[in-house]
């Protein structure tokens, strides 16, 4: 046995009064009495018990002196060695997945492997530490390493259920090197609390063999299962999205999975804003996965909603969401002389509202223009604010000088992360002619399209309060409006004007991430109200300033709000823990800025069948305890106060007389 | 303070006056004895045998009846009063000390007995007769008589009543009352002095005196108890259950005390010292059990 604290010894000084003060204390006051023949009488009874009354002085001493070793006994916090060879470090992996909330043990598989948790922290030894990761989603850290049996407890109590998939295999992963960073010889194990049948990453066959070579031993992996084979109908793939071919037409993809052993009849229903938008009874045999595609057409947005009438272990995947923003008509105004593929490409699109204007008639205002402005060859010498997409400029402006005619550019860098060029080639397109523009100054400036010769033949300029898409190849020369790309490139170029407003957004799975652009939140704030209904295109606001995190909340489908932090102009959303459909609100009044759907779509989630062999090998991981878990100390405490108890019981019992 | 100081005699005269007052014609000297003889109060007549005295037949019977009778009287004579007085050193315990008020009681008793023509002995003992005041007769004695009480200090070893009765009975002295004023701590039981004082037809009456921390002592823990007679000691633990058997004990004792003074006719007054001696002694008159 060693001692932790062997200068606590110096305590035993104490024994040296506690003697001395004993020795001063037996020679006995003298008390003159007038007859000791009463008390004669009475010790005289206890003349049986002689032997005990000579011993009781010393057992009295010997208790006070058994009594102050235990407590020095204590300060010097003794410990086996075996105490330190037999350390254990574990990590304790609690998933919380969506499948983890299947009910098919009461109340559910996480409520079990919770209890199981908090059993293998009170199995825990003195010394030992313990911490607990969940691996529902992103593997997370929620309780580091710790021997406090309460820490950990409310830690496990804090693990709430989620719809995020399972990643028991990257939460092994960060168990083994969190036990990895510690360099003592002590046991270590990873105790994983889960419903997943296989886990990829555990030991191999050779983990004995690097131990013997002298390399670290690899932790020990316990698993244990919670779950019962029992079958279950989700929803695992549900996706909208505007028709590529029809502007107010949009696509839904709905995929069923029956993972269970039995067939299954059941019905989807879709709805839109809780109007049936389809109905389709389903017959799917064991195993089966059903998807099917569904054009449908509407110009109004909402919440798509996907329902499955059979109620089964795991409710997270029998409904599913999707949002389909509202398509909104676009003020277009076409100041050109006169284009007939510019003028149908436009008018082709049912939300645009085209109106056309000659050259000479048209006047530039100081004020920001409703809509889009498209100028075609004409160009003021002071372009006005607003959304202007302009074609083959013939003349200079504020914000760029015309130069030479560029002959054949061929187009040699194209961003292909713009969004204006998305489902965008132009390196094939025939270009016999462009215009040479040198930018006045780069501010704000992106080019898109450059030629060989370095000349920009499509770019964006973004001033506070103006955007403008400058395209400067000659459109009534080459084949551009004759490719498809030229619809598409309008098409991209109205949506980029209003920020993608109309623009569909797909459904994330649980524990995704996302990010977005913080101007599609900024025009939104913008033009929120009656400004949205009215089709006024996204130009960010001059006076409307950068958002900042605490304009902006994200609200959760179960109305859990918290703060979205704001350091770049991208905003990372998530990780999204809940099925339903999230949304960021301006703080000030709830005006929703932004809308995503979250599904659980993960078909290894929907299946939440345990084997049945796997059921078979639950068995308790909690260990035998040692000296009830408690240090030596506490033992030593304990018999203190049990001696005091017993002598304080005696005193006042009268035992010794 | 002198222990007979004024005061004290003035309480004595006023005891005195009471004691006639209220118990005239049965206190002390005006007690008749069974002894016939020379009295002026008739008692019976008896057959006339040879050699009586002519002047105690009864002439009147002899004419009316022609017998012989022979009158015979109540002889009048005076008590003898012994009192007993316990100097063993258990007398200096107490607060006040049990010996002041013994001697108050026994000097009490004397000039009571003195004024009323009796004859008063007092006799000292502690483990043996220390000190004796001789027989004595008139009330013009009391005063040597207090100055006999007033020179008597606690002394001796272990009461041993046994022993001073049998060395105070083997005296030649007439029969009468025998007044013990002591506390009763006789290591050898105090039954066998009483014993013989009662085979020897005295009239016993005890007083018997002791304190509160006798009767309730506060002890407790560790002690060394000394016997303030003996000097012997005896290391104790002293604990409530303890006390509590002490006093059970000592209940007993006083309890046997009773039942022994019931049982053999015995006059017993049990009072602690803190009571004043007049009150006792008007309590004993009252209950007419230490005089008559």
């Amino acid at each position: 046995m060693s001692l932790a604290s062997p200068l606590a010894l110096l305590w035993l000084a104490a024994l040296i009064p506690v003697v001395v003060f004993y020795i001063l204390k037996i020679r006995l006051r003298r008390v003159p009495v007038s007859t000791i023949l009463f008390w004669r009488q009475i010790y005289d009874e206890h003349r049986p018990r002689s032997i005990w009354q000579r011993l009781r002085h010393w057992l009295s001493l010997l208790a006070q002196i058994v009594l102050i070793l235990l407590l020095v006994g204590a300060l010097t916090d003794p410990f086996f060695a075996w105490e330190t060879r037999q350390l254990r470090r574990i990590v304790l992996i609690v998933d919380n997945s969506a499948s983890m909330n299947a009910a098919d043990i009461s109340p559910s598989r996480l409520a079990a492997a919770k209890d199981e948790a908090l059993r293998v922290i009170h199995g825990m030894r003195f010394r030992d530490e313990l911490a607990v990761v969940v691996a529902g989603g992103s593997p997370r850290v929620v309780c580091g390493f710790s021997s406090h049996g309460r820490t950990l407890a409310h830690a496990v109590d804090d693990v709430v259920p989620t719809d995020n998939p399972t990643r028991v295999t990257e939460a092994v992963e960060l168990a083994r090197r969190l036990l990895g960073e510690r360099q003592d010889e002590h046991l270590r194990e990873i105790v994983v609390l889960t419903d997943v049948g296989q886990v990829s990453n555990l030991p191999g066959p050779n983990a004995v063999e690097e131990s013997r070579a002298g390399w670290k031993p690899a932790p020990r992996v316990i698993i244990r299962r919670f779950g019962t084979n029992t079958g279950n109908v989700g929803i695992t793939r549900f996706q909208v999205r505007r028709s590529l071919i029809d502007p107010l037409g949009y696509e839904i993809l709905a995929e069923v999975t029956n993972a269970s052993n039995e067939p299954v009849e059941c019905r989807l229903e879709i709805d839109l804003n809780e109007d049936v938008v389809d109905v389709v009874p389903l017959k799917l045999t064991p195993g089966q996965r059903w998807s099917q595609t569904f054009e449908k057409t509407s110009a109004d947005g909402g919440h798509l909603l996907a329902k499955l009438d059979r109620a089964d272990a795991l409710a997270a995947d029998n409904r599913a969401w999707a949002v389909l923003p509202k398509r909104e008509l676009m003020p277009v105004t076409l100041v050109s002389e006169g284009n007939l593929f510019l003028q149908k490409v436009f008018e082709s699109n049912p939300l645009v509202v085209l109106t056309r204007v000659e050259p000479a008639a048209w006047k530039p205002t100081s004020e920001p223009s409703v809509g889009i402005t498209v100028l075609h060859h004409h160009v003021p010498e002071k372009l006005p604010a607003g959304s202007l997409l302009v074609i083959d400029p013939r003349g200079g402006c504020d914000l760029w000088q015309l130069g030479e005619p560029v002959q054949n550019p061929i187009v040699n860098q194209q961003d292909k992360d713009s969004p204006l060029l998305s489902h965008v080639r132009l390196d094939n397109v025939v270009m016999p002619e462009a215009r040479q523009v040198k930018v006045a100054s780069d501010e704000g400036v992106k080019v898109l399209a450059r030629s060989l010769a370095g000349d920009p033949l499509l770019a964006t300029i973004e001033r506070p309060g103006q955007k403008v898409l400058l395209l400067t190849v000659n459109l009534d020369e080459g084949d551009l409006p004759l490719r498809t790309a030229f619809p598409i490139l309008m098409m991209n170029a109205l949506n980029w004007f209003t920020e993608n407003r109309g623009e569909l957004r797909e459904s994330l799975p649980t524990g995704a991430i996302t990010e977005i652009d913080v101007a599609v939140l900024n025009g939104s704030r913008g033009l929120s109200g009656t400004a949205l209904a009215a089709g006024v295109p996204a130009v960010p606001a001059a006076s409307a300033g950068p958002l900042t995190s605490s304009q902006i909340r994200l609200i959760a489908p179960d109305g859990r709000r918290s703060a979205l932090p704001i350091q770049s102009e991208r905003l990372s959303l998530g990780p999204f823990y809940q099925c339903g459909v999230w949304s960021v609100v301006a703080a000030e009044d709830d005006t929703t800025l932004l809308e995503l759907a979250c599904n659980l779509a993960d078909r290894n989630e929907s299946d939440v069948r345990v084997p049945k062999s796997e059921e078979a090998t639950q068995t308790s991981v909690v260990s035998a305890s040692v000296l009830g878990n408690q240090p030596v100390w506490f033992w030593l405490i304990a018999s203190a106060w049990l001696l005091m108890a017993i002598e304080w019981w005696a005193y006042q019992r009268r035992v010794i007389e | 303070m002198p222990l007979f100081d004024s005061d004290f005699l003035k309480k004595l005269e006023y005891l005195s006056l009471v004691s006639r007052r209220l118990f005239r014609g049965s206190l002390l000297a005006q007690r008749r004895t069974m002894q016939t003889g020379g009295g002026i109060e008739f008692a019976d007549h008896r057959e006339y045998s040879h050699g009586d005295d002519f002047r105690h037949l009864d002439w009147n019977v002899f004419a009316r009846h022609g017998q012989l009778l022979l009158k015979r009287f109540q002889e009048e004579e005076d008590l003898h009063v012994y009192l007993l007085l316990d100097c063993s050193r258990s007398m200096a315990f107490g607060s006040p000390p049990k010996f002041d008020l013994a001697r108050q009681i026994v000097a009490a008793l004397a000039y009571i007995a003195l004024s009323d023509l009796d004859r008063v002995a007092v006799i000292a003992f502690a483990d043996d007769i220390v000190a004796d005041f001789p027989l004595t007769r008139g009330k013009d004695r009391i005063l040597s008589l207090l100055k006999f009480l007033d020179g008597l200090e606690v002394q001796g070893e272990a009461t041993d009543l046994g022993r001073v009765v049998k060395a105070f009975t083997q005296r030649p002295q007439r029969r009468g009352l025998a007044i013990v004023v002591s506390d009763l701590f006789d290591p050898n039981g105090y039954e066998r002095g009483f014993d013989q004082l009662r085979y020897r037809n005295y009239e016993l009456h005890a007083v018997q005196l002791h304190d509160r921390l006798e009767a309730e002592p506060s002890l407790l823990g560790e002690l060394e108890l000394v016997d303030i007679e003996s000097d012997g000691g005896q290391k104790v633990t002293i604990t409530e259950n303890a006390l509590k058997k002490y006093r059970i004990l000592f209940e007993d004792f006083q309890e046997s005390l009773r039942k022994y003074g019931r049982k053999y006719g015995v006059g017993l007054t049990q009072t602690r010292c803190e009571v004043p001696f007049d009150e006792l002694i008007l309590k004993m008159m009252r209950a007419s059990g230490a005089v008559r």
